[in-house]
């Protein structure tokens, strides 16, 4: 793939040649496209005010959204109007604040399960791919194995046997959603220590730990960066799956996946308010991250950098 | 060839032995260890003595690697996927319930899927950068990017409740007669699904096609006076095949999961809506019975993806096996 065409190494930013020969670092090479694809600095700027609001108004604007018993005096289920924007739901919460709140849980989760399957796939695909020969098909055979369990099974069968705690939760996902990553990872590092730089390195005496520290991490770190965006937007969507099916987080918490699944038995009666404007907040997630990945994958592709 | 089918059966053994590794070791880790069936047994009279008989009585104190060894003989020679406590049937017994009612959905919606997806992605790939690429690009994007649960919520809302035409969830009989009791449920849910794959498969079939699209031979052709459907379809489609095939023996996980969900939503008692109620009463040997079940399948699967893509694609096998 493209990391075989790398051919500048990451340049210090305050290397002082810098400005004179104009040779742009590599980070502001790549951000001079990912600009370029104005839908994806659209669903940047939108990531980041959705993170921004799910962390900060539950805090800066408080609404009841635990306490059931506070609830008595307030109408369930009723439709949006002044004092609730988006109507109440089946427990009297209000909608809007609770879209925040359960965001906080879906988005931390999310953020913090992708960041656990990238680093473990990172490392995982970088030993398996650098070392090789044995050590390369035990590893890989064992990624083989996990990867023909479907996933959302795998999942349900470690939460019916492990239980359910929000920990639970991104440690399960952190932990089994790695195994496609540390695949892509592999194969650029098989690819890369085969190069004429590693191969010099190696010549020049340089140790192995050297070697993937300062040839194959950097080279690599284009497709890293790209997968760790789809990884989170994948948590993010199995998280809510499990939320749906029923297995998420459980009461008085609640993630975005858990309050589809409340509204969607209210869906019957005509109560649009408990699901339409959640999912909508929902998919852009969802889509901005699947544009900032695709741009990012864009913005890596070595000979798209010339233009 | 013989030597390339070979080396991937083995490569497929290997596989196979983890897995059932894996299903094999998760029941050490539930609350009480492999035990936990005996307090189902036993209820209020689980004493420690009862749940001891009962461990003897069920093999449990053998060894571990013993304990293995049976696993997987009674899996390769009796097809024992092991025993619901909870619902006293083996779970080979309420697959086979079940397993039908998911074939019939995941397969209509495969076939569906396949052949719009097939049809979509040969004429964007035709006919690239015109409205009707833009147009469907985009529509498959928006379908890409909803959820199976959304989208089936959307589909169950706008033709069941607010357009109410079809049923919101098909007959729930287990018979395969049922299914003919009232067709028309069956539509959402085969819809919703075939809505996902088609998602999945078009953007992949414009790709595959497009690729071989630029290669040199479908330029001769053309120069040789080569119709545009010719084109297409002799040249283009024959070679854009091999990743097409590859693609839908890898599908099968995520069609099982696509399955999973909406058999969830639309209350499809299927395999999928069994695992999950399973799950929901902590019936730990069906959900890792039915896992292993469609763990088999997707290695089958991909093993029979390769096979084939060796026999339409002759590089493939003389290459050898690294993936």
């Amino acid at each position: 793939m493209s990391s075989a065409e790398v051919t500048a190494l990451p340049t210090p930013p305050e290397s002082p040649q810098v400005q004179s020969t104009q040779v742009v670092p590599m980070w502001r090479q790549r951000w001079r496209i990912f600009r370029h694809n104005k839908l994806a600095v659209i669903s940047l700027v939108f990531l980041i005010a959705i993170t921004l609001a799910c962390y900060l108004v539950p805090w800066l604007h408080p609404t009841n959204q635990t306490n059931q018993a506070a609830t008595f005096n307030v109408p369930w289920n009723a439709p949006p109007s002044a004092a609730h924007p988006l109507g109440t739901d089946s427990s009297g919460f209000d909608e809007l604040g609770r879209i925040f709140y359960g965001g906080e849980y879906s988005l931390t989760l999310g953020f913090l399960a992708g960041f656990i399957t990238i680093v473990v796939g990172t490392v995982y695909g970088m030993v398996s791919g650098f070392f090789g020969g044995i050590v390369d098909t035990v590893l890989m055979r064992i990624v083989d194995a996990v990867l023909s369990i479907p996933y959302l099974f795998l999942l349900i069968a470690l939460i019916s046997i492990f239980g359910r705690s929000t920990t639970f939760l991104i440690l399960v996902i952190g932990l089994t959603g790695w195994f496609g990553n540390s695949r892509i990872v592999r194969g650029d590092a098989l690819l890369i220590k085969n190069l004429e730089y590693s191969q010099a390195a190696t010549a020049m005496g340089a140790g192995k730990t050297h070697i993937i520290r300062r040839h194959v991490f950097p080279n690599s770190i284009s497709n890293i960066v790209t997968v760790a965006t789809f990884s989170v937007a994948d948590a993010i969507l199995f998280l809510s799956a499990l939320g749906f099916l029923g297995l998420g987080i459980q009461t008085p918490q609640t993630d975005w996946g858990t309050m589809l699944q409340a509204g969607a038995y209210q869906l019957q009666n005509g109560f649009w308010w408990e699901v339409y404007p959640l999912a909508a907040v929902f998919i852009l997630v969802v889509v901005s991250l699947n544009y900032i990945g695709d741009a990012l994958r864009d913005a890596f592709e070595v000979r798209l950098i010339e233009r | 060839m013989l030597a390339y089918i070979i080396r991937r059966i083995i490569q497929s053994i290997i596989v196979v032995l983890i897995v059932l590794f894996i299903t094999f070791c998760l029941p050490y880790f539930q609350p009480h260890g492999i035990v936990a069936p005996a307090y189902v047994v036993y209820g209020t009279r689980a004493t420690p003595a009862n749940v001891a008989l009962w461990a003897r009585q069920n093999g449990m104190d053998h060894p571990f690697l013993v304990r293995f060894w049976q696993y997987i003989t009674q899996l390769l020679f009796h097809f024992n996927l092991g025993h619901s406590y909870k619902q006293n049937m083996s779970v080979w017994a309420i697959i086979k319930l079940y397993v039908p009612r998911t074939i019939w959905l995941a397969l209509t919606s495969l076939i569906l899927a396949t052949v719009i997806g097939l049809v979509v992605g040969i004429i964007q790939a035709s006919r690239r950068n015109t409205v009707f690429d833009y147009t469907a690009t985009g529509t498959v994007f928006i379908l890409y990017s909803v959820p199976a649960f959304l989208l089936s919520l959307l589909l169950i809302d706008l033709f069941a409740f607010h357009w109410p035409h079809l049923p919101a969830s098909p007959p729930s009989g287990v018979a395969p007669w049922a299914m003919f009791t009232d067709p028309k449920g069956f539509i959402l849910p085969v819809a919703a699904l075939t809505l996902l794959s088609v998602a999945g498969l078009s953007r992949f079939f414009r790709g595959a096609v497009l690729e071989v699209l630029v290669q040199d031979y479908i330029r001769t052709a053309r120069a040789k006076g080569c119709g545009n459907a010719r084109v297409l379809f002799r040249h283009a489609f024959r070679n854009a095949l091999g990743p097409i095939i590859t693609l839908l023996g890898l599908y099968i996980p995520g069609l099982l999961g696509g399955a999973l969900i909406i058999e969830s939503v639309f209350n499809y008692a299927g395999l999928g809506l069994q695992t999950l109620n399973a799950a929901l009463n902590l019936d730990v040997p069906t959900v890792l019975g039915i896992t292993l079940l469609v763990s088999l399948l997707t290695v089958a699967g991909n093993l029979l993806a390769d096979v084939m893509l060796g026999l339409v694609n002759p590089r493939i096998r003389i290459e050898g096996g690294g993936r």
